[in-house]
C-alpha cells in the first residue's frame, strides 16, 4: 500500500514539474520593438451589468468606432506614433465592483490611465488608482466625487492623480441656467432627485448657486425604485413648477414624463439630466405624444452655437457616429459619449504630448493641472484651484436639446465658467 | 385633503398590491411558505405580455391570459421541482426561503440575459386619458381597476362555487382531513402555486403599459404585497384584499403629504400592526 502512495506522490510531483517546464517553454521570447505605433492601454471601469448597464452598454458602438477613427492617425510624441486600446471592465456601479475593476485594469491589464468613468464608486476606485500613480479621469456629480470643501471625498493632497474630465455637477448647474435661458418666462424650476443625493454636497452647492442667480426653484425627492410619481407631480403642480428637471436614472425620468402627461399636466416641461440614451425606448415607454417636447442634455458637437469645437473633432465624431450606425444597422442616436470618454482621452493624449512621455504620470499630471485642452466638447482650461484644491476640472458646454417630431433639436447652451 | 387624482392613483396601486397579495396568501395557505420570488413572476408576466404584443401581435387581453398560463405553468414547475422537494421531511422552512430568495436573482439575471436590461415600453397599448373634472386618468389605469375587479370576481367564484375551490379551501383548513376525503393535497398545492403565480404574472402584465418593463420591476411590488398581507393578516384572503387597499391608498396619500417619508411611515405602520395585532386585521390569532 505504502509503495502505491509513493508512486502516486512521485507521479504528481513529476506532472507538476513537467507542467511548469512546459509553461516556461511556451513563453515566447520578447519580440523586437516594432517600428509601428505603440499601443497605450486605457482602462474604463464601467457598468456593464445591473440596472445602470444601459448607460454602459449603449455607447459601446460609438466608443469602438471613435477609437477606430482616432487610431487611424493616433498621436505622436516626437517621431513615435501611439495608438490607444480601450479595456473595459464591469464595475457593476458598486464600490466593491469599482475597486475590483480598477485592480484588474491596473495590475492585470497594465493600465496607467483610467478614463470615461461615470459610475458612483469614485472613492473606491480613487483609493486604488492614487497609490498606484494611475491617472483617473472621471466625472463629478456622484455625491463623493466632489471636493472636500463641498463635503465630498476628493482631496487634492491625497488624490493627486485624479482629473475631473466631465464636471457633471457643474454641468447640471449650468443646465439649469440653460433651461432658464430657453424659457425666460418660466414660473418656477422644479428639481427632482433621489434621496440618495439629498443633503449631499452637490445639492447644497447647486441651491446656493441658483439662489445667488435669482432662479426660482422648488425641490422634491423620491426613494430609489419609485415608479409612481403622481404624488410628486401633484406637489410640483401645486408649487407652480412649469419645468421639472429630473436627476434620476432613465426609468424614473420616463415614469415621471409619462405620468405627468396622463395626469393632465401636459404643459409641464420635463428635462432629463443626461442625454437621451435611446429615443425609441423613450417613445415606447413614455408615449410619442408625452415625449414630444422632452428636454435632455445634448452633445452633438456639430450643433453647438456658443462653444467652438475644433472641426477635426467634429469630423471625427461624425465619422464615428456613421460607423456606429453601420455596425448597429440603424441610425445611431446616442450622442452622450461624445462628451465623455473621447474628451477624457484627448485630455490625456494632449497632456502626454505636452509632458513628452506616456509613462511618467507625475509629469503628465503636471501638464494637466491648469492646462488648456482642445477636445470633442471644446477648448477649456482646467480650473478649480481654489474650490478643488487643484486646477483639475474641465469645462462643459451645458447644452440642451428638445424633442421635436421625435428627434433631438438644439434648444439652448450655457457654457460653464471656470471654477475659482 | 388630497386632490381626487391622488385617490385615483392610490386606488390603482391598491389593485396591484391586492392582486399580488391575494396570490401570495393563496400559496401560503396551502404550501405554508412565502414565495419570495413572487415579484419575479410579476416581472416575467410583464415580459410575456410585452413579447406577445410586440413580437406575436396578440391582442392585449389575450396576452394577459397567455402570461397567466405561461408563468403559472412556470410556477407549477418551481413548486414541483424545487419547493416540493425542500418541504419534504428532513428539510425545513429555511431551505425553501433560501431557495425562493435565490430564485429572485436567478430570474432577474436570466431575464436580463434573455431580454436585455433596457426598459421596454407598451405605451401604445390603451393610449389616451379620460378627463374627469379637475383631473385626468389614463385608460391604462382604468384597465388596471377593471382587471382587478374581474379577477376578484373570478377568484370568488372559483374558490366558493367550484369543486377545485372547495378542495383548495379544505386543504387550506385541514390538509390531513382533506386527504382522507380523497383530496390530493400535492395536486392542490400545484394548482394553487400555478394560480398564485398566474395572478402575479397578470398583475405584471396589466402594469406593463402603465410603467415600463425591465428585469428589476418586481422588487417593489413584492415588498408592498408582503406589507399588505402583514397588515391584512397572513393566511387571510380577505385580509390580502383589505391590506392591499389600505396600503395603496395610504402610500399615495402619505407620499402626497410628506413626499419620500411615505415609505418610512408605511414600515412603521407595519411594525405597529405586528406589535399590537400580529395576526393582522383578519388573520387568526396564533394558537
Amino acid at each position: 500500500m505504502k509503495k502505491w502512495y509513493n508512486v502516486v506522490a512521485i507521479s504528481m510531483v513529476a506532472v507538476i514539474v513537467l507542467g511548469i517546464f512546459a509553461i516556461a517553454c511556451a513563453q515566447k521570447p520578447a519580440e523586437p520593438q516594432a517600428t509601428g505605433p505603440i499601443t497605450i492601454n486605457i482602462g474604463e471601469p464601467v457598468a456593464l451589468s445591473g440596472s445602470a448597464a444601459p448607460w454602459g452598454q449603449i455607447p459601446t458602438p460609438f466608443r469602438e468606432a471613435w477609437f477606430e477613427v482616432f487610431n487611424k492617425e493616433g498621436f505622436k510624441i516626437g517621431d513615435q506614433t501611439y495608438n490607444i486600446k480601450l479595456i473595459q471592465v464591469d464595475d457593476q456601479n458598486t464600490a466593491e465592483g469599482g475597486a475590483a475593476a480598477a485592480k484588474q485594469l491596473i495590475f492585470g491589464d497594465n493600465c496607467k490611465f483610467l478614463a470615461g468613468h461615470w459610475t458612483w464608486n469614485f472613492s473606491a476606485i480613487a483609493s486604488v488608482t492614487n497609490p498606484a500613480k494611475v491617472i483617473f479621469v472621471t466625472r463629478t456629480g456622484a455625491p463623493d466625487a466632489l471636493p472636500a470643501s463641498w463635503n465630498g471625498a476628493y482631496d487634492a493632497k491625497t488624490m493627486p492623480y485624479v482629473v475631473f474630465g466631465t464636471p457633471s455637477q457643474d454641468e447640471f448647474t449650468y443646465n439649469c441656467f440653460a433651461l432658464v435661458d430657453a424659457f425666460p418666462n418660466y414660473k418656477k424650476l422644479g428639481l427632482l432627485d433621489s434621496t440618495v443625493s439629498k443633503g449631499g454636497p452637490g445639492w447644497v452647492v447647486l441651491q446656493d448657486v441658483l439662489n445667488k442667480a435669482g432662479v426660482r426653484w422648488h425641490s422634491e425627492w423620491f426613494t430609489p425604485g419609485t415608479t409612481d410619481f403622481a404624488p410628486i407631480i401633484t406637489r410640483f403642480a401645486e408649487e407652480d413648477c412649469d419645468i421639472v428637471f429630473v436627476a434620476g436614472w432613465i426609468g424614473e425620468y420616463m415614469a415621471f414624463a409619462k405620468q405627468r402627461w396622463e395626469m393632465g399636466y401636459k404643459d409641464m416641461k420635463v428635462a432629463c439630466s443626461g442625454p437621451f440614451v435611446s429615443l425609441g425606448m423613450y417613445k415606447a415607454v413614455v408615449g410619442a405624444d408625452a415625449f414630444e417636447g422632452a428636454i435632455g442634455a445634448y452633445y452633438d458637437n456639430s450643433q453647438f452655437k456658443k462653444t467652438e469645437v475644433n472641426p477635426k473633432y467634429i469630423a471625427q465624431c461624425q465619422e464615428a457616429l456613421t460607423i456606429a450606425a453601420e455596425k448597429t444597422g440603424k441610425p445611431y442616436e446616442y450622442t452622450g459619449e461624445i462628451a465623455w470618454l473621447p474628451s477624457h482621452v484627448l485630455i490625456l493624449v494632449q497632456a502626454m504630448q505636452k509632458a513628452g512621455t506616456v509613462d511618467d504620470t507625475d509629469a503628465i499630471m503636471k501638464a494637466i493641472r491648469g492646462g488648456t485642452f482642445d477636445t470633442t466638447i471644446g477648448k477649456w482650461t482646467m480650473s478649480g484651484a481654489e474650490t478643488y484644491g487643484s486646477p483639475v476640472v474641465f469645462g462643459t458646454p451645458a447644452c440642451l436639446c428638445v424633442i421635436q417630431d421625435g428627434k433631438e433639436v438644439y434648444l439652448s447652451e450655457h457654457p460653464m465658467e471656470p471654477l475659482p | 385633503m388630497p386632490p381626487a387624482g391622488i385617490w385615483v392613483d392610490g386606488l390603482v396601486q391598491s389593485c396591484i398590491y391586492m392582486t399580488m397579495a391575494f396570490g401570495m396568501v393563496l400559496v401560503f395557505s396551502i404550501l405554508g411558505i412565502l414565495n419570495w420570488a413572487h415579484g419575479q413572476f410579476y416581472m416575467l408576466g410583464a415580459f410575456v405580455v410585452y413579447y406577445a404584443i410586440t413580437a406575436a401581435g396578440i391582442p392585449f387581453p389575450i396576452s394577459l391570459l397567455v402570461s397567466g398560463v405561461v408563468v403559472g405553468g412556470l410556477g407549477m414547475l418551481v413548486e414541483k421541482f424545487v419547493i416540493e422537494r425542500l418541504t419534504a421531511p428532513g428539510y425545513g422552512m429555511l431551505y425553501v426561503t433560501v431557495a425562493t430568495l435565490a430564485l429572485i436573482f436567478f430570474f432577474e439575471g436570466a431575464a436580463g440575459m434573455a431580454f436585455g436590461l433596457m426598459d421596454k415600453g407598451l405605451a401604445t397599448v390603451l393610449p389616451g386619458v379620460l378627463d374627469v373634472g379637475s383631473f385626468s386618468v389614463s385608460y391604462q389605469k382604468i384597465a388596471v381597476v377593471i382587471f382587478t375587479l374581474v379577477i376578484m370576481v373570478i377568484m370568488y367564484v372559483v374558490l366558493n362555487r367550484t369543486k377545485v375551490g372547495l378542495a383548495i379551501r379544505a386543504a387550506a383548513q385541514e390538509p390531513v382531513a382533506a386527504s382522507l376525503y380523497g383530496i390530493s393535497v400535492g395536486r392542490v398545492s400545484l394548482i394553487v402555486m400555478g394560480i398564485g403565480c398566474a395572478l402575479a404574472a397578470m398583475a405584471g402584465g396589466i402594469m406593463g403599459p402603465v410603467h415600463s418593463v425591465n428585469p428589476f420591476m418586481g422588487r417593489i411590488p413584492m415588498i408592498m404585497s408582503l406589507l399588505a398581507i402583514i397588515i391584512g393578516g397572513l393566511g387571510s384572503l380577505t385580509g390580502a384584499i383589505v391590506g392591499g387597499i389600505i396600503l395603496g391608498l395610504l402610500n399615495s396619500v402619505i407620499a402626497y403629504k410628506i413626499s419620500y417619508f411615505s415609505e418610512v411611515v408605511l414600515f412603521v405602520l407595519v411594525i405597529l400592526v405586528l406589535l399590537i395585532r400580529p395576526q393582522g386585521l383578519f388573520g387568526a390569532p396564533a394558537k
